[in-house]
């Protein structure tokens, strides 16, 4: 299957809307539809959090047979379809990275914290332009070293204890660290929605 | 170096909390089976998770995409081609008792679709099947019809970790599969069978993480399985729930359906 422009086009959106909606009733082309369009994004993933090209495989099969099983779970009140798919297959790939099956995760905090090196291929449909917005704006508000630490938990998949080695702090500490993060994140992304 | 996430008192780790570092993936182990056990039962801790989970989705758009090998959508089809194939023989009527076996080996595998199961549990579930007296050779067809396994799947949290239970009526067999859990060393799950008739709670004993295990069940449990009886899951200090203490707290639920 080649790879074909995709533009994240409000089209191409509603076309995963509705497939996502057919693909509750059982129809297999909707499937297929899905693959097409998200397979990139959810494949880049899964090799992201995995750091290994046949695990990433077979964790993206698993996500695409558990999504064909279990269709019903997604509720298009929600998530719009693409960030919906893309944090079950992040889900789906940490579940993988820490039964223990890979060492995965692979690169070091300080190469995991800018996102500016990082060019998402064209055809790739993307999450909610300005969701995105906000989350960045949330995070840019944290110190520089608490919110690397929180990109290096996401985008690696890293542990606390993984994350306080890294740092060469104790283990608590990273925790209070992070914690006071989120709280602060929590407490920026609530006052946008409230805005 | 400091900041604003250096100093201060220390942040109270509620519910919200919990759910962010589950979002993120920083929960493992023990704190992890508990999140998603309190997911299926608290909707509120639930809808937080989602809430997360949609706020760092555009996160994602960082990570670069990649083309999978074109192997993977073959193996996608592949499963889902054999999952349906299993569901329509299974629906077919056996007429014959060599059609019965391939009928119920169907049923098995429709079974081990409905529950995601794996193929290992699925395996031991039809020896259990064709070891019982029933599964003979020289058994009458109808009696293998009239045997209609029981399954249970006791969902834990939405990311696919489950106890699958199936019951085979007749054998006084029950078999419990707990391939996705796993051990922390500090505590165990203990199953319970919730009957249909709301009368007392009885342990069907702590499940063993990571195994299919097969268990006789007394004729007292067996009496009080049913259509629409239901486990709960508990967790419980090493060895089970000590006499005379309250049961652990329900990590997870499920209910016993007819396959």
């Amino acid at each position: 299957m080649a790879a074909r422009p995709r533009p994240a086009s409000d089209e191409a959106r509603e076309a995963l809307r509705d497939a996502m909606a057919r693909l509750a009733t059982g129809d297999q082309a909707a499937l297929e539809e899905i693959y097409r369009a998200t397979r990139v994004k959810l494949f880049g993933i899964c090799l992201r959090i995995l750091g290994d090209r046949k695990e990433a495989e077979d964790a993206l099969q698993d996500v695409y047979v558990n999504l064909w099983q279990r269709a019903d779970r997604y509720d298009p009140t929600r998530a719009s379809p693409i960030a919906w798919l893309a944090a079950f297959a992040r889900n789906r790939a940490i579940d993988r990275l820490r039964t223990g099956k890979v060492r995965g995760g692979a690169v070091p905090v300080e190469e995991a914290a800018p996102l500016a090196d990082e060019t998402p291929l064209a055809d790739m449909l993307m999450v909610d332009a300005e969701q995105a917005a906000q989350i960045h704006k949330c995070l840019g508000a944290l110190d520089a070293r608490t919110q690397g630490h929180i990109r290096a938990a996401f985008f690696d998949g890293q542990t606390y204890a993984q994350l306080a080695e890294a740092a060469d702090v104790p283990l608590g500490t990273m925790k209070s660290w992070i914690r006071r993060g989120l709280q602060r994140l929590r407490a920026c992304l609530e006052a946008s929605e409230a805005a | 170096m400091s900041g604003p996430e250096d100093t201060g008192p220390e942040v109270t780790r509620d519910d919200p909390m919990i759910a962010a570092e589950w979002a993120l993936g920083l929960l493992e182990g023990e704190e992890l089976l508990a999140a998603r056990g309190k997911a299926t039962t608290d909707p509120d801790f639930a809808w937080r998770k989602q809430w997360w989970d949609d706020w760092f989705a555009p996160l994602t758009d960082g990570m670069a995409g990649a083309e999978p090998g074109e192997q993977v959508w073959d193996g996608i089809a592949a499963r889902i081609a054999a999952q349906q194939t299993a569901a329509g023989v299974a629906a077919a009527s056996p007429e014959a008792p060599t059609v019965n076996v391939v009928a119920l080996e169907a049923r098995v595998r429709r079974w081990q679709w409905v529950a995601g199961i794996s193929s290992m549990a699925a395996a031991v579930a039809l020896a259990l099947f064709l070891s019982s007296p029933l599964g003979s050779p020289v058994a009458p067809p109808v009696q293998i019809v009239a045997t209609e396994p029981m399954v249970a799947t006791v969902p834990i949290g939405e990311n696919g970790l489950r106890l699958d239970v199936t019951y085979i009526p007749e054998s006084e067999k029950m078999l419990v599969a707990a391939i996705g859990l796993t051990a922390d060393g500090v505590h165990d799950h203990e199953l319970w069978l919730v009957p249909a008739d709301g009368s007392a709670l009885q342990s069907l004993g702590v499940v063993a993480p990571g195994e299919v295990r097969s268990m006789a069940l007394p004729a007292a449990v067996t009496a009080k399985l049913s259509d629409g009886a239901s486990l709960v899951l508990t967790r419980e200090p090493i060895g089970g729930k000590p006499e005379g203490v309250d049961a652990g707290p329900v990590v997870a639920k499920g209910a016993f359906s007819r396959v």
